[in-house]
């Protein structure tokens, strides 16, 4: 029998342990009672009014949150995707920069920006209008949709620019020399080709306004209400009533799950919008006037997502009263030397963050490589359990993650909680399917002939592994650990349940500092953070050779 | 130099039988094609060969080693073959010279100066002296080819086998590489399994041509024997074109259909017995319609469609007295038009009864 098979089984196995224990806690434990099994925990979350409204607060949120970045990500990216609107390198960057912000370091940045008292913006109405009332309040549901939908947009951006990257013009021009005006062929070829994309967009950017913790956090909190996600953190303070969160989060994990395949679905179908890319070539649509106007709204779109929050971080970090005009002797570094030296919790978080990402990625590069292989080459009876089961964790979402991992940790077998191990587990499964994408991809444009060709020569499979795989699959295997990087960076919804006073991370200080009011600090915390996403990603376009958002060059 | 043999294989890929008892000798340093249609099961039996497969029934022998039974399998490596691949399988991240010698790093006894110098010495066989320090994704279709074959001889193997080596070529590449194939093959004597889907291509290359169908042996032969003595309808109709003329024999040597006569070479027909029969075009000689009507095998037609292919015409002659239409390979001269009235006589050695006729 073959050597190597150990190795195959083994990955395998610890992928079924990583994920299948914190799960299944969370469902046993969500029906379990004192005498044996029962619906009452169930009974008990969804009987209470408050947990009812932060349900009905969550399907609003996630609508709206889904078309408003359908609104903005679909025509943004036809716009460069297809016309000669300016700069199309510039916005596809800024888009790129959207999606790799922490989505609670943006909403930090609109506190400042917006909000009813002291936010910037309404400053400036104030002392531009006269007015009393604020032009704007952050704290509200719009203010909340708005601020996600700003870093969820980009989902379906993807989506939509890298299908239609994919349409050649041929058909369009098909319908045009058949009598079709422009409206009658973007109407009948080109909208229905690109609408499974566009749904699949939609949905995704649903799934991530769902599983979000920050945000609402920090918005929706001091305006009163409360999200799924906050409403489990809550049944975790003191006193947690753990099986109750347990409870609550099935319906969230079940809801995922049915929208993902829902996705699916509509992906499995689009078959037709995939064909080839080769053959045609995709011509641009000259706009003529509508140029700049057009390069005007992708800018405006992105001041809201980046160049104000990016702002008023940096000025946050530099001064020391954030709503006061910048002036000389508002000027300080008195922030970086409060966050680095004289705040008790920031450098070991730093350091915590760092060996976490680094172990994370690490493992987590090793495994999905490992899996990948596994799937891509059939190596393993029931390879299909283990593509299915590593991409798993997509449907669970941080918060959910967290509570698993809660209940599974804190008893015998493995008591991990209290030490770095289990965010170490949390973030290794949360990024899992995230790596795994990644890696399969890069095994799937690896031909099972180069390796067939090695092994008739007369080499073993672990070496041809290692001689002829691990060469070609390198550049691939760099950007999985990357991306796992910046995933773990960036991670607050299952580190806010998981952390003690000895186990903080960055995102999880952050939020304390925002609960002390230290926007300084935030700042400069927040500004750390984006430099270490930002070489990390420049890091993955130098592996790849290609940027992040997946288009061709 | 062992010879391969192939006991009653069978692989299946869910229900579909993808070689389903199939057996076959290849004999010590012959080249023998594999030939069939997609889909024959002539690529499984190769991976079978190769070691990538197990079978779920049968046995592989190479010389008097046993390398594959449904429960226990050789694995690739120690089976002392060498493989060239469709796509060819060249290491992109290895040079030319890297790539050829990667198999002699598995040979005992070989220091780094001597897989080099054997690497090299094999590249200027395959006339590519002067290439060692490209990568392959700086060569032509061709030279990859030739790098790919290379890296399968340098290591001498006992067994080649080759899997549609040169459908990646353009077609004045193909021809030149059939005989370079061979030249080597005569050069080096090694066993060589070849699979391929193109007739031309496998009479060109190989000693001998096994025909697969539906994951079996349909007919094993010399190029010669298929062609001129096909025992299916499948082969004669797969190696070369054919009229297929089904009839009832009318006596031991004589096939009727409607009132058309033809005596065929063998007397072994069993009378009254439905025949089918396979006949080459280049059988059916064209004539003036009046010519010798009542010699053996003299059919009267008419021209019903012609096309010029330089150095034959090819005729569709539609048989007077019955609804047979025959295709027919004749000389330029003389010419036929279309309508044209022919008398059209067929050798009865040229008449070869099938012995499965669907």
């Amino acid at each position: 029998m073959d050597r190597s098979i150990a190795v195959w089984v083994g990955a395998a196995l610890a992928l079924v342990v990583l994920i299948a224990l914190p799960l299944g806690w969370l469902a046993y434990l969500s029906v379990s009672g004192e005498h044996g099994a029962t619906l009452g925990h169930y009974r008990e979350a969804f009987a209470d009014p408050a947990l009812q409204k932060a349900l009905w607060n969550t399907v609003v949120l996630a609508f709206w949150t889904g078309l408003v970045s359908v609104a903005i990500g679909a025509p943004l990216a036809w716009l460069t995707a297809r016309t000669d609107v300016p700069a199309r390198g510039l916005i596809r960057g800024l888009v790129l920069a959207s999606f790799v912000t922490p989505p609670f370091l943006g909403a930090f940045a609109w506190v400042m920006l917006a909000g009813p008292n002291a936010g910037i913006l309404n400053t400036l109405w104030r002392s531009v209008t006269g007015a009393e009332e604020p032009l704007l309040n952050i704290f509200t549901m719009p203010g909340l949709v708005f601020v996600v939908a700003i870093y969820t947009f980009p989902y379906v951006y993807i989506m939509v620019a890298n299908t239609l990257a994919l349409i050649a013009s041929d058909l369009e021009e098909a319908a045009a020399i058949l009598g079709a005006g422009r409206l009658a062929v973007a109407r009948t070829v080109t909208l229905p080709m690109v609408l499974p994309a566009l749904a699949s967009g939609f949905i995704l950017a649903v799934l991530q306004a769902l599983a979000l913790f920050g945000s609402p956090a920090i918005l929706a909190l001091p305006a009163g209400f409360h999200t799924v996600t906050t409403q489990i953190w809550s049944l975790f303070q003191f006193p947690p009533k753990v099986e109750q969160a347990a409870a609550f989060s099935i319906p969230l994990l079940l809801a995922t799950a049915l929208l993902l395949q829902v996705q699916k679905r509509l992906l499995g179908r689009r078959g037709y919008a995939a064909v080839g890319g080769k053959g045609g070539q995709r011509r641009t649509i000259p706009l003529g006037p509508w140029r700049w106007p057009a390069l005007a709204a992708c800018l405006l779109v992105m001041s809201a997502a980046i160049f104000l929050p990016y702002g008023v971080l940096a000025k946050g970090a530099f001064v020391r009263a954030w709503a006061q005009p910048l002036s000389r002797d508002n000027l300080t570094l008195g922030n970086f030397a409060f966050t680095f030296f004289e705040y008790g919790s920031t450098r070991a978080a730093i350091v915590n963050t760092l060996e976490l990402a680094v172990l994370t990625a690490c493992v987590g590069a090793a495994m999905v490589a490992l899996l990948s292989y596994v799937t891509n080459r059939r190596l393993v009876v029931g390879h299909q359990l283990v593509a299915f089961l590593v991409l798993a964790p997509v449907v669970v979402p941080g918060v959910v993650l967290a509570v698993g991992l809660f209940i599974a940790y804190t008893r015998p077998p493995f008591v991990l909680y209290g030490t770095l191990w289990i965010l170490f587990l949390a973030y290794l499964t949360k990024e899992m399917p995230v790596g795994y994408a990644q890696a399969d991809a890069t095994f799937r444009a690896i031909p099972a002939d180069l390796e067939d060709a090695g092994r008739v020569l007369g080499a073993g499979r672990l070496r041809i592994l290692r001689e002829i795989t691990a060469p070609l699959a390198k550049s691939g295997i760099i950007a999985a650990w990357c991306f796992i990087f910046i995933g773990v960076i960036r991670e607050l919804s299952a580190s806010i349940l998981l952390f003690t006073p000895s186990t903080k991370v960055m995102s999880v200080v952050i939020f304390d500092l925002k609960e002390e009011g230290q926007f300084g600090a935030i700042s400069v915390l927040g500004l750390v953070m984006l430099a270490l996403t930002f070489a990390t990603v420049a890091l993955v376009q130098a592996a790849l050779g290609r940027d992040v958002l997946g288009a061709r060059r | 130099m062992p010879g391969v043999i192939l006991k009653a294989l069978t692989k299946r890929y869910g229900d579909v039988g993808a070689v389903d008892g199939l057996s076959l000798e290849i004999k010590p340093g012959e080249l023998l094609a594999l030939l069939g249609p997609s889909g024959c099961g002539k690529t499984t039996t190769l991976r079978l060969v190769a070691g990538f497969l197990a079978p779920e029934a049968g046995e592989i022998w190479v010389g008097d080693r046993c390398l594959s039974t449904p429960t226990s399998v050789v694995p690739p490596e120690r089976r002392r073959m060498a493989m060239i691949f469709q796509s060819y399988a060249l290491w992109p991240h290895m040079t030319v010279a890297q790539n050829v010698a990667y198999g002699l790093r598995f040979k005992p006894g070989l220091s780094r100066g001597d897989r080099e110098a054997r690497a090299r010495e094999m590249l200027r066989v395959v006339q590519l002296a002067g290439y060692e320090a490209r990568y392959p994704g700086e060569l032509s279709g061709g030279q990859q080819q030739r790098v790919a074959v290379a890296r399968a001889l340098v290591v001498e193997p006992e067994i080649l086998l080759l899997d549609e080596p040169l459908s990646n070529l353009d077609a004045n590449l193909r021809e030149e590489m059939r005989f370079e194939i061979r030249r080597l093959h005569e050069t080096f004597g090694i066993t060589t399994l070849y699979v391929t889907h193109d007739q031309a291509e496998a009479m060109v290359i190989s000693d001998r041509i096994a025909v697969l169908q539906a994951g079996r042996v349909a007919q094993a032969g010399t190029a010669d024997d298929l062609y001129h003595r096909p025992r299916t309808r499948f082969v004669a109709e797969f190696i070369g074109r054919t009229n297929v003329v089904e009839g009832v024999a009318a006596s031991r040597d004589t096939v009727t259909r409607g009132t058309v006569r033809l005596r065929v070479a063998s007397g072994e027909l069993e009378p009254g017995a439905r025949v089918v029969l396979s006949i080459r075009p280049h059988q059916l000689r064209l004539g003036a319609p009046g010519d010798a009507t009542d010699a053996t095998n003299a059919l009267r037609g008419t021209v019903r469609r012609t096309a010029f292919l330089g150095d034959t015409v090819d005729y569709e002659i539609a048989i007077a007295g019955s609804d047979l239409v025959l295709r027919a390979a004749a000389p330029p001269t003389p010419r036929f038009e279309i309508g044209a009235a022919v008398g059209v006589r067929i050798d009865p050695a040229g008449c070869v009864p099938l012995a499965d006729g669907d």
